[in-house]
């Protein structure tokens, strides 16, 4: 290895780091350090000015290892990158120090804050002695595209890119498109005709020449890597192989089944139906009781399984505003009904969602709020004396008062669920997910469609319940981004891989089944595991999974982190006595 | 006096903290001791040869040609020893587990000393010791005072007191290994670079392994070896024994797999391996066949000592130091 010539930079950034370390001690007792050949602070290391010190350091003193300790990599990282690939240096030769984050942010020491920031650029200078240049690679990417799912989501997103002169083959998992939005009638908040604007959509799919429908379809595990996947679909007794760059999983979710809330007594009181149930009933333009009657008093029940300890804990979203859509459906339908909703808090944001709130309640409801945690409504039969059919006790919680209220039709607003099959679809594709079985975004809020596997992407409820908009703009979202993709022709792989030295792997083959991106496979004829180098993400899973120490994750080796570790936890004076 | 081509080699064989084992593996060459003697003379043997230290203080520096250093160091007598044969020798090897990483009586680095002479010299049940007196560095008996050895804290593998040339694992080494290094060092074979572990393989104990061996290895149960009908052929992983096979170097001739007992780790960890107690702990995390962290954690309760398991012969080496 060559001999190490270390660049350190620490910068201020304005006074954000610079208030709560003393930036200019901590790069003056760096430059005592054996290879350290330069080492400065600046007020903004990011700047053009800020680069330009470096890119001239690089050329004029020969360095060729870089420290920049300054604020989050994941802020700034790319930044130094490619000021390094300016000034002609591998940009892995790099090492970033978070003395601002994990720092002057967080602390309100100054001495303290001084010697901690220290100590994370002795672990980043210890680190990147050991640092190897490492090369980019980049794959051609396969411009058809795979979509699971054909709710108001898949459709949307097959459109996007199929008009976009694009192929797509699109799975369905039953015998008809539309999913969720297939079985609403009206939407909320502006009481819109979902079957107008679906039809045309679905129509449109079925006859579009570039996409390919499978109906009653299920998919097999996708293998390959953004831009190159290939899997096998089932439709019946006939398998289809399939070759395609980017993934749109788009699966949706399904209803709870109340029949364990025993309050309730769904399953065994006639009158006590779900919401999807009760959708039907609108859609078929008939609201009866199960013995055929115009009920006179209809309660609705929010918040059945969400945000419920015991069932789910989120809210399911969509399931307040549906509510009050029925409560105005049902006015219109029953002028002299009364009409009860039981809710425990209102979920009304959106564009035109509280409106509808205040609408309804001008529209002679009755509002009653229960206690979820303590205190669920309980529905009971009423006695052959009273003329209707059901009693409700609720504790309204605005009042105080225990009230009975009477019933004919109970509607229950079930909570949105991942499906049973999530875990199946997660394998197949290489997604993770959350504790709830929906799928794990990329980043909550800058990256919300993409995943954590390069070219899949995650659109509507599969990956929290949502209502049609969202869903749409998620589809039309995740279609740009493979648009763009496909257009650019090509993509960039990691190159922070794993790798393993066949001259030490004994075949054990721990680590296959660890690897969440399917990258590791068994070489029979070697006795050794092989990484496919564009799969592996370089989560490092394998490299700490593997026991004989024949997996190396580049950029991570355990000599850089044990380095790095002795660096932090090491001080200035130790290290310059070795 | 015959004619001799070449002088003969001065060997050394010293025990530190060590069962005896390491010497005894030694004999074991059996009749091939005789060719042993008759190439290298034994300068210093405690077990088998009447030669004090002070003899050994005698010799000039460098005196000894290859010293086989086993046993662990635990005292300052051990230290000392060390140090002085390290003076003496021209090519130190750290021979067994004990001297290589620790072995066996390095368990004992899970209790500080204070621990272990408060249960040896207090509590155990054999003990009695109402005045509860305790090892001295010092005593004055009739003839004069007395030095004896200090107990430390720690046990120290051999090369945290002194430089080493070659490490020749196994808990004892295979004497056929040890015979095999002694003839290269007669017969002045290229040797490997200085710090080299000898008498092994770069592959790990699975290489050798006949047992058949797949992916998977998800594990519902941990069984100790005798909890379980072995099928004789399946890795011992995939059974749910805890086998160090896949963290442990290979040269022993995975004598204890062929003998259907789960490796436990004697030959110390393949090349590129800092701490295979925490490898192998990392690989048998990923085995574990649940997701539930009640569940895991029952999973986990079944794994007997765990420290003992992973650390057996590795504690003093490895980056985990004491109970935490």
């Amino acid at each position: 290895m060559e001999e190490p010539r270390i660049g350190v930079y620490v910068c201020w950034c304005g006074t954000n780091i610079a208030k709560m370390v003393d930036v200019e001690h901590v790069s003056k007792e760096l430059e005592k350090l054996p290879d350290v050949i330069i080492s400065r602070d600046y007020k903004y290391m990011c700047s053009d000015p800020g680069q330009d010190l470096i890119i001239k350091d690089i050329k004029e003193n020969n360095l060729n290892r870089i420290v920049v300790s300054a604020c989050s990599p994941r802020i700034h990282e790319l930044t130094f990158h490619k000021a390094m690939e300016k000034a002609g240096l591998n940009p892995y030769l790099f090492e970033m120090a978070n003395i601002r984050e994990q720092d002057s942010w967080v602390h309100t020491d100054r001495k303290e804050a001084t010697e901690k920031a220290k100590s994370l650029i002795l672990g980043a200078i210890n680190k990147v002695r050991w640092h190897e240049a490492l090369e980019k690679r980049s794959v051609d990417i396969n411009p058809d595209t795979l979509i699971i799912g054909g709710g108001i989501a898949g459709l949307t997103a097959a459109l996007e890119i199929a008009d976009a002169g694009k192929k797509v083959y699109l799975v369905e998992k039953t015998d008809k498109l539309g999913g969720h939005a297939a079985n609403i009638d009206l939407t909320f908040p502006f009481m819109n005709s979902v079957q107008q604007m679906l039809n045309p959509k679905i129509e449109k799919v079925i006859n579009h020449p570039n996409i390919e429908l499978f109906l009653e379809t299920r998919i097999d595990e996708a293998f390959g890597y953004v831009g190159n996947f290939e899997t096998t679909i089932k439709k019946e007794n006939e398998e289809i192989q399939l070759k395609f760059g980017n993934i749109i999983v788009a699966t949706g979710l399904k209803t709870f089944d109340p029949g364990g809330i025993e309050n309730y007594g769904y399953g065994k009181l006639p009158d006590v139906v779900t919401s999807s149930e009760f959708e039907r009933m609108l859609k078929e333009g008939k609201i009866q009781t199960n013995a055929g009657n115009d009920p006179r008093h209809v309660a609705i029940i929010h918040c059945v399984g969400s945000r419920n300890s015991d069932f789910h804990e989120y809210c399911s979203r969509t399931c307040c505003m549906t509510a009050l859509k029925y409560a105005n459906q049902l006015r219109s339908a029953l002028p002299e009904a009364n009409i009860y909703e039981a809710y425990a808090d209102m979920m009304a944001f959106g564009k035109g969602c509280e409106e509808l709130y205040l609408a309804t309640s001008r529209k002679n409801v009755t509002f009653l709020m229960f206690d979820q945690k303590d205190n669920l409504p309980k529905i009971r039969k009423a006695d052959s004396k009273h003329n209707f059919e059901m009693l409700i006790e609720i504790n309204d919680k605005l009042s105080g008062v225990t009230v009975d209220v009477p019933a004919d039709l109970v509607i229950l607003m079930v909570a949105q669920e991942a499906h049973e099959n999530a875990k199946e679809v997660a394998h197949a594709v290489g997604v993770s997910m959350c504790g709830n079985a929906f799928y794990i975004e990329k980043h909550p809020k800058l990256d919300p469609v993409a995943t954590t596997t390069d070219g899949v992407y995650v659109v509507g409820s599969c990956q929290a319940p949502k209502d049609i908009p969202d869903s749409v703009s998620q589809a039309r979202a995740a279609a740009a981004r493979i648009l763009a993709s496909i257009s650019f022709g090509s993509v960039e792989v990691e190159v922070t891989t794993a790798v393993v030295n066949e001259n030490l792997c004994c075949g054990c083959q721990t680590c296959i089944n660890v690897c969440p991106y399917t990258a590791i496979s068994y070489d029979e004829e070697k006795q050794v595991s092989v990484v496919n180098e564009i799969l592996c993400k370089g989560c490092g899973t394998c490299g700490s999974t593997c026991p004989t120490g024949a997996i190396r994750s580049r950029h991570f080796t355990d000599q850089q982190i044990l380095s790095q570790i002795e660096g932090l936890l090491s001080t200035v004076l130790e290290l310059e006595e070795a | 006096m015959g004619k001799e081509e070449k002088p003969k080699l001065k060997l050394a064989i010293y025990w530190a903290a060590a069962c005896g084992g390491c010497c005894v593996s030694v004999l074991d060459v059996h009749e091939k001791l005789l060719d042993v003697i008759a190439v290298a003379d034994l300068v210093f043997w405690p077990i088998a040869i009447d030669i004090k230290y002070k003899d050994v203080e005698k010799m000039p520096d460098g005196y000894i040609d290859v010293t086989l250093f086993n046993g662990a160091i635990r005292n300052s007598e051990n230290e000392y020893m060390a140090r002085l044969l390290r003076l003496k020798t021209k090519i130190l090897v750290a021979y067994g587990s004990c001297a290589h990483i620790g072995g066996i009586p390095g368990l004992a680095n899970f209790s500080t000393r204070e621990e272990i002479f408060k249960r040896v010299y207090e509590e155990s049940e054999s003990t009695v010791n109402p005045d509860k007196i305790r090892p001295q560095t010092e005593v004055e008996v009739e003839e004069g005072k007395l030095d004896l050895p200090e107990f430390f804290n720690d046990v120290m593998p051999l090369d945290e007191v002194v430089c080493v040339d070659y490490y020749l694992p196994g808990c004892p080494p295979q004497s056929e290994r040890f015979f095999e290094v002694f003839t290269a060092i007669v017969n002045g074979l290229d040797l490997p670079p200085k710090k080299s572990v000898v008498g092994v393989t770069d592959k790990s104990q699975c290489d050798d392994c006949e047992r058949k061996k797949t992916d998977n290895k998800l594990v519902k149960r941990f069984y100790r070896p005798h909890e379980i009908e072995d099928d004789g052929e399946t890795c011992f992983l995939e059974q749910g024994v805890i086998c160090l096979g896949p963290a442990t170097r290979s040269g022993c001739g995975v004598r204890c797999i062929k003998g259907n007992a789960p490796c436990r780790g004697c030959y110390g960890p393949p090349p590129d391996v800092a701490d295979p107690g925490a490898k192998m702990m990392s690989a048998i995390a990923t085995m574990i066949d649940a997701n539930d962290p009640e569940e895991i954690e029952e999973i986990i309760e079944q794994i007997d000592d765990p420290g003992g398991t992973f650390y057996r012969y590795s504690l003093p080496s490895a980056i985990l130091r004491r109970t935490i």
